[in-house]
């Protein structure tokens, strides 16, 4: 293990990982035929269970269609918080077996175990040991790079991990279907019309080649057929603690002037940039007392969160219990440890794509805003459609003045 | 009459991209291009791929446009067309 990453990887992999949340939190759902509905679009499936397929029922149907082919079809509301929950506590207890972990979407997280022989043995131990912490039925894939290691998850069954040894890495890929590459569906579409089938039939072919037909898309997945790029697992090193702080200018022991100093400091500390992407798990309130006494209260969110109204409300039952001795004359929230994610509402939440596009849009403004002051002119250009059929090149698309 | 409701084009901010640049090409016996030299400090690079050869004889109502295009492939990767004025006998590179 170098630093925060692992040359070899164990890929770990629960497909529909929605529906098998739902399914552990509804143990009745699991001998019924369930769909899961859309985030973006509560009228079309987002995933359906086994039986639900052997029905016919297919992601992208519409609610319609899906109950047409099977009448007794349980429908699910989505709930994207709560799956966004569950990987990250499923996350947190990888972090116990390795410290670097990488999750790629929800359900499929790859661990770094170069070194964990040194703990726990062989490669099929390692696989055990996370087989075990993460519990269920999952996927498992042991390699070298990303790549190999999920290559050989989605080949795995559940409980039956594979395992590929540097040594048999490069005859496993040959024989792997083009299907495992990481491509945009009209270029899978084009190798199987140009008769490719496997990732051996892909590296036989001459690299320049592959570049001229599919770009740089095709010279990543040329080089990932052939063996010669291995993804590293990279794992992130946890924030150190985040201390907001205040001094008063005259000591104070008014409960409602602390209650509302602390919501302040949480809303301060939460800004940190060193907390983007984690939540907040563990929060201290410090205080200086007069006379040199001291006063501290730690908490422990049963959630991990990253907004203030959910990490004050604790902290506030916390003062009223044990308030401080005396008057305080300087007060400090502490982040001290957290856990993966941004915010209560995850990448797959309707509601949080919307405010990011509109935080995107308000920063942009801003952004435009500041260069404008400071160059006197924008600089700043959108490109658009000028004869996008013409022959010459140059004439196709322009450049024009950017104002959002 | 009323006036359209969207904003009003104004050619004189849009600017042009993508705009050829002029490039010296060394060719092979059969007139294909096997080097660039670009103004530019990246200097020399070898043509490994010619991907699509084309010609273009246009606008001949008013400046005539007699190009041969070539979209070739070059050493790193880069993917990009090269052009031969037939008028001037100069050869001009751009993104396809």
């Amino acid at each position: 293990m170098k630093g925060w990453r692992s040359d070899h990887a164990v890929c770990l992999w629960i497909p529909s990982f929605p529906l098998r949340a739902e399914e552990a939190r509804r143990p009745d759902l699991a001998d019924r035929p369930t769909a899961l509905l859309t985030p973006e679009d509560t009228r079309r499936i987002w995933q359906a269970s086994p039986l639900a397929r052997r029905q016919g029922v297919q992601p992208g149907l519409t609610v319609s269609q899906a109950i047409g082919l099977c009448p007794t079809l349980a429908l699910i509301e989505p709930d994207p918080v709560f799956y966004d929950e569950r990987f990250a506590t499923l996350l947190l207890r990888l972090e116990d077996v390795s410290p670097v972990v990488e999750p790629a979407e929800l359900g499929r997280a790859y661990v770094g175990v170069d070194g964990l022989e040194g703990l726990y043995g062989t490669p099929e131990r390692v696989v055990e040991v996370i087989a075990e912490t993460a519990g269920g039925p999952l996927r498992l894939g042991w390699g070298r790079g990303k790549f190999t290691a999920w290559v050989a998850a989605t080949r795995a069954q559940p409980g039956r991990p594979i395992i590929v040894t540097d040594e048999q890495r490069m005859g496993f890929l040959k024989s792997q279907p083009l299907g495992a590459l990481p491509l945009d569906p009209d270029n899978h579409r084009r190798l199987q019309q140009l008769g490719l089938k496997t990732l051996g039939d892909l590296a036989a072919l001459p690299e320049t080649a592959v570049i001229a037909q599919f770009g740089r898309e095709g010279k990543a997945a040329w080089r990932l057929a052939s063996g010669l790029m291995d993804e590293p697992v990279r794992g992130r090193a946890r924030p150190q603690p985040i201390v907001a702080s205040l001094d008063y200018p005259s000591p104070v022991a008014d409960r409602g002037m602390l209650a509302h100093t602390i919501g302040v400091l949480i809303e301060h500390a939460l800004r940190d940039p060193r907390r983007t992407g984690w939540r907040v798990q563990t929060v201290r309130v410090r205080a200086a007392l007069e006379q040199g006494a001291s006063w501290l209260i730690e908490v422990m969110l049963k959630e991990p969160a990253a907004l203030r109204e959910r990490i004050h409300p604790p902290l506030l039952a916390h003062l009223e219990r044990t308030p401080p001795t005396g008057a305080v004359e300087s007060l400090a929230v502490e982040f001290t440890a957290f856990a993966r994610g941004t915010d209560e509402l995850q990448l797959f939440a309707k509601d949080a794509a919307a405010a990011a596009r509109a935080g995107r849009r308000k920063a942009l403004r801003g952004a435009v805003r500041e260069i404008r002051n400071r160059l006197k002119r924008s600089m700043l250009y959108r490109v658009i459609e000028v004869q996008p059929w013409s022959r010459l090149p140059e004439r196709r698309y322009a450049l024009i003045a950017f104002e959002p | 009459m009323v006036p359209p409701a969207r904003t009003p084009l104004r050619l004189d901010r849009l600017r042009a991209l993508n705009l050829p640049s002029s490039v010296e090409v060394s060719l092979d016996e059969w007139g294909r291009p096997t080097e660039i030299v670009e103004d530019s400090a990246e200097g020399r690079k070898k043509v490994e791929t010619v991907v699509e050869e084309w010609k273009i004889d246009d606008e001949w109502w008013r400046t005539p446009i007699h190009r041969r295009y070539v979209e070739v492939v070059l050493e790193g990767g880069a993917h990009v067309v090269l052009f031969e004025d037939l008028v001037s006998s100069e050869w001009f590179m751009q993104r396809p």
